[in-house]
């Protein structure tokens, strides 16, 4: 499949202000995202970095309600304004910071360079137009294409996902497809203008599991192949294991741990983190029963003060209710947002 | 899509059938009921058996079924089937041919309705999209007050008031300010005109319009509401596609399709107050026929009209229902 | 052993059920209580029913004693609202102008429910040829505009008396017999389409697969949530039937002389509208209109509490 997509000079981001061809890819540096809502303001992102290169995978990890998704719009800039409203921070693609060009500029930026795959495939394609119109429709906007062409084009990206008898079912409706077929037709919908970054928004959800594999590997391939950046948001623990080279780990809004994989997995260095890979089911271990983390969430228009996860915390101490702690860099490369991270960490 | 629209057709064709025949059997009912026809139309007069005899084979009122109440008369609906498919729609009291005085009745409710459709399209789904995209703001309320208000105060009296404030007050007011024939002479009238068919039926059309238009500009406005926040609307938006293009070809396009059938739900509300709107008006059309039928009592012409509306309606019907199978894909695979 | 089980579960399946359908009411009627619109509304509908039912608490004129040397002559003592054009008070009138429509169209509204409800219940319940057979009629009926074939029928009948009723069912069983028979299908298809929707909700399989009989399941289970559209609907039905007596009546088909509506009334009024009388005209448009708007709000709000998709 051809990588060398010619970017009509529009969407080219080398003019843009602060442009680098050397900064890093994805950087999220302090970002806050609030909800106006009739019972008060949502404090649903509070204060997130995040940073991707080229060619790397981060996973990012957390129950519903903890930021990944609000986070992922940010950054592509769909979030609905009202009532959601961005109220800090940066997002630099390349140095760029995002949050600073106008709707038009982050339109175009939008699939031409930071793509997103959604959860579930149906809702996420309109039902009324066929997949071949969907997909054409990238090609007449951002680059120009004809009709025919556009259509040859969707051809070969379903062709380059794997669905087989391309040039029949691109007429066809998204109805007509099962779903991991609808979640490949997604992924070329991403990747049709060969975008730098990959937003997947718990991509393999809806799925079930030997369908969930074939679309990770589809997609571990796919960037590999084109040295994409890959954010991978999901609460999936044993897809994060597969597929991702780092991790952030996110609750009532804030990252709490960053770091590899294999590390986090292996010595997590938050609470939260080690709850969590806690209460994964295991084969070789039978007749116990299974760990929750007692306790929910906290509601985002009313996080207490302090540490948010201390309510369910297990090392909770004083502190950790008047001291809200700062992510902070525990060892080389890792990152916790815990006052007693060193002693999660060698507790076994 | 094949077997759809052949499914469709066939449930028309059945459901006519059971139209035409529950009409049949209403119109023998009555007779049955209320004594022969032919009857008054001696009026008090002393009358021969051969005399009556004539005059109910005249009206077609002659089979000994009409004598049982309930008998269904299959005969004379066989009979009368026969006639209808020939356009022979039998006489009125008055010695008229029902499908000729029909025939000349047309045009006036065609354009009525014409204009009436225009007001729910223009109007109608025009207020609602764009009450949902100002949602909570002024407009929104607007039009939401206003659709409780068509709902609120019956059609007719919005008609009589109508009739009264602008086709005679109005109306006076503009004709000797600005002559007889001024446009705004012309279409403040209290009655059909017609010289100036179209103008002087324009009041009329946008107040039949009323019958009916609130709901399409709710559903319009729920539909778009809701399509507003779906998903494959935030997948467009994500695709980087320009903001029109979104909300035309997306979010529009999927909120007009449910809209598409309550266009025929309103049909049917206007076909009723059509009778009452050409009533008041003096309008010559269909409604107006059935107007003056109800109040002569002439079943032939009631039954003939009621007959014929039905099955505009059930035409109207199956076109949208086709119509919906082609908008939404979803319906053609079932 | 099992059947403690199974006494446990059926406890448990039958909990979720009234619960589920009681939480949608009980969180509805709280809403309803805090709007201003629905409070009014409410009020006015009292006042309009107690005037219908009650109309000699409101005054002790008689509508049908008219003099018509006093036609339409102004407002007096102890004549609020003046005469009619035949000599008649307006304000007795306008009082005994309720009753007729107001008892006609709740006749109408309870008549639709049951007919329809049950039919939709049926149909929507066992399905297969009752459910062809009960939709096929729905589509039949629903081929005749509403107005129309209620014109067509009451035309047909119109000289028809019943015998052994009383004036007042005389003037308005015709309407109702004639609005229910052209009116059942719109609930019928509501209640269907939600028996079919709750029909196959887990609560409803469950307590099937428990060996709950089929009346059990339709009365115990689907019809309390198979309810609330219907029941959102009753002000807004109401509200219709006044609205569609009122025409009638101004076609001079609906409730009959000697009984007065507000209808009637207006169709009195309407020459004398423009000349010199308006009065005539806006006093029983007015109450015609305060009544069908307040069921209007009333049923929009019920609405709009009781859709779960938009709590």
């Amino acid at each position: 499949m051809s990588i060398d997509l010619d970017r009509s000079d529009d969407n080219a981001v080398a003019g843009l202000p602060g442009y680098r061809d050397d900064a890093a890819l994805l950087e999220v540096d302090d970002l806050r995202v609030e909800f106006h809502t009739r019972d008060g303001i949502a404090r649903a992102v509070n204060g997130v970095d995040l940073r991707l290169t080229d060619g790397q995978t981060v996973a990012v990890v957390g129950e519903s309600g903890s930021g990944k998704s609000v986070t992922a719009q940010a950054i592509m800039g769909i979030l609905e304004e009202p009532p959601a409203r961005v109220a800090g921070g940066e997002i630099r693609y390349r140095g760029v910071n995002l949050l600073t060009l106008s709707a038009d500029q982050r339109r175009r930026i939008r699939a031409n360079h930071i793509a997103m795959v959604f959860q579930d495939a149906l809702s996420a394609l309109n039902p009324v137009w066929t997949v071949g119109f969907q997909l054409s429709e990238l090609f007449r906007t951002h680059r120009g294409m004809s009709r025919k062409d556009a259509k040859r084009r969707s051809i070969e990206l379903l062709d380059m996902v794997r669905i087989p008898a391309a040039a029949q079912r691109v007429n066809e409706y998204p109805h007509q497809f099962s779903g991991g077929m609808r979640q490949r037709v997604m992924i070329a919908m991403a990747l049709a203008l060969d975008p730098k970054v990959l937003i997947a928004d718990e991509p393999t959800t809806a799925l079930d599991v030997t369908v969930q594999a074939q679309i990770m590997r589809l997609l571990a391939e796919i960037q590999q192949e084109r040295h994409m950046g890959m954010i991978l948001i999901t609460h999936d623990l044993g897809v994060v294991a597969d597929v991702a080279d780092d991790i952030t780990v996110m609750y009532a809004g804030r990252a709490v741990e960053q770091a590899g994989v294999i590390d986090t997995f292996a010595t997590p260095a938050h609470p939260y983190t080690k709850a969590l890979l806690r209460s994964i089911p295991r084969l070789d271990v039978k007749g116990q029963q299974l760990e929750v983390i007692a306790g929910l969430p906290p509601t985002l228009t009313d996080i207490p003060p302090g540490c948010a996860f201390a309510p369910r915390c297990t090392y909770a101490q004083d502190i950790c209710r008047t001291d809200t702690p700062t992510l902070r860099t525990v060892s080389d490369g890792r990152a916790a947002a815990c006052h007693f991270a060193k002693e999660v960490m060698t507790d076994v | 899509m094949g077997r759809y629209v052949i499914r469709r057709l066939l449930q028309a064709v059945l459901t006519l059938f059971f139209v035409l025949f529950l009409l049949h059997y209403l119109l023998s009912l009555a007779i049955q009921v209320n004594g022969n026809p032919a009857r008054t139309f001696f009026g008090d007069k002393p009358v021969t058996a051969e005399q009556l005899a004539a005059v109910e084979a005249k009206f077609g009122t002659d089979d000994p079924c009409l004598d049982t109440i309930g008998d269904p008369c299959l005969g004379m609906f066989g009979k009368r089937m026969g006639d209808w498919l020939t356009l022979d729609f039998g006489t009125t009291f008055h010695g008229y041919s029902v499908t000729e005085q029909i025939a000349q009745a047309v045009p006036p409710t065609l354009i009525l309705f014409a204009i009436s459709t225009a007001v729910w399209v223009l109007i109608g789904i025009t207020a609602g999209v764009l009450a949902a995209m100002k949602r909570g703001r002024f407009f929104d309320y607007l039009v939401r007050t206003g659709t409780t208000f068509t709902v609120a105060v019956p059609t007719f009296l919005l008609l009589v008031i109508t009739q009264q404030l602008v086709g005679v007050s109005l109306g006076n007011w503009a004709r000797s300010t600005f002559g007889r024939d001024s446009f705004l002479g012309i279409i403040f009238q209290p009655s059909y005109d017609h010289d100036h068919p179209f103008l002087s039926l324009l009041v009329p059309g946008i107040l039949l319009g009323a019958f009916g238009i609130a709901g399409i500009t709710r559903l319009s406005r729920t539909s778009m509401l809701e399509n507003l926040r779906a998903d494959f609307v935030r997948t467009a938006k994500a695709k980087g596609l320009r903001p029109r293009r979104v909300t035309v070809v997306h979010t529009l396009r999927n909120s007009l399709i449910p809209v598409i059938t309550l266009i025929g739900f309103a049909m049917a509300d206007a076909l009723g107050g059509t009778v009452i709107t050409e009533g008041i008006y003096s309008i010559p059309g269909m409604g107006g026929l059935a107007f003056s039928a109800t109040r002569d009592n002439d079943l032939t012409m009631v039954i003939a009209i009621v007959a014929i509306l039905s099955v505009s309606f059930m035409l109207v019907t199956l076109i949208i229902d086709l119509l919906y199978a082609v908008l939404d894909p979803r319906i053609r695979y079932e | 052993m099992s059947s403690d089980i199974n006494e446990r579960v059926e406890e448990n399946i039958d909990e979720p059920a009234p619960q589920r359908a009681a939480g949608l009411w009980r969180d509805a009627i709280r809403d309803l209580r805090k709007r201003p619109t629905v409070i009014i509304s409410l009020l006015v509908i009292i006042a309009v029913l107690a005037i219908g039912f009650f109309p000699s608490l409101f005054t002790g004129t008689n509508p049908k004693a008219c003099d018509i040397s006093l036609n339409k002559a102004p407002a007096a003592p102890g004549h609020p609202f003046g005469f009619s054009h035949e000599g008649c008070d307006y304000y007795a009138q306008t009082i005994y102008g309720a009753g007729p429509s107001i008892q006609l169209s709740l006749m109408v509204v309870v008549g639709t429910l049951i007919i329809g409800g049950l039919l939709g219940i049926l149909a929507g319940f066992y399905g297969g040829w009752l459910d062809v057979v009960f939709s096929r009629a729905v589509d039949v009926f629903n081929s005749i505009p509403f107005l129309l074939g209620a014109i067509l029928l009451l035309t047909m009948f119109r000289d028809l008396s019943i015998p052994f009723l009383s004036t007042r069912l005389q003037a308005i069983i015709p309407a109702v017999i004639t609005l229910i028979i052209f009116g059942w299908t719109s609930t019928m298809r509501l209640v269907r389409a939600s028996v079919i929707e709750a029909r196959n909700l887990d609560y409803v399989q469950a307590a099937r697969s428990l060996g709950a009989s089929n009346r059990r399941l339709m009365f115990r289970h689907i019809l309390p949530n198979a309810i609330a559209p219907v029941v959102s609907l009753i002000p807004l039905s109401i509200a219709g039937m006044i609205s569609v007596e009122a025409t009638l009546s101004f076609l001079g088909l609906g409730v009959r002389k000697p009984e007065i509506t507000w209808g009637l009334m207006i169709d009195d009024a309407t020459k004398w509208f423009v000349n010199g009388y308006p009065m005539l005209l806006l006093i029983p448009s007015a109450f015609l209109i305060a009544t069908v708007l307040a069921f209007v709000l009333l049923g929009d709000a019920l609405r709009d509490a009781l859709d779960p998709k938009l709590r």
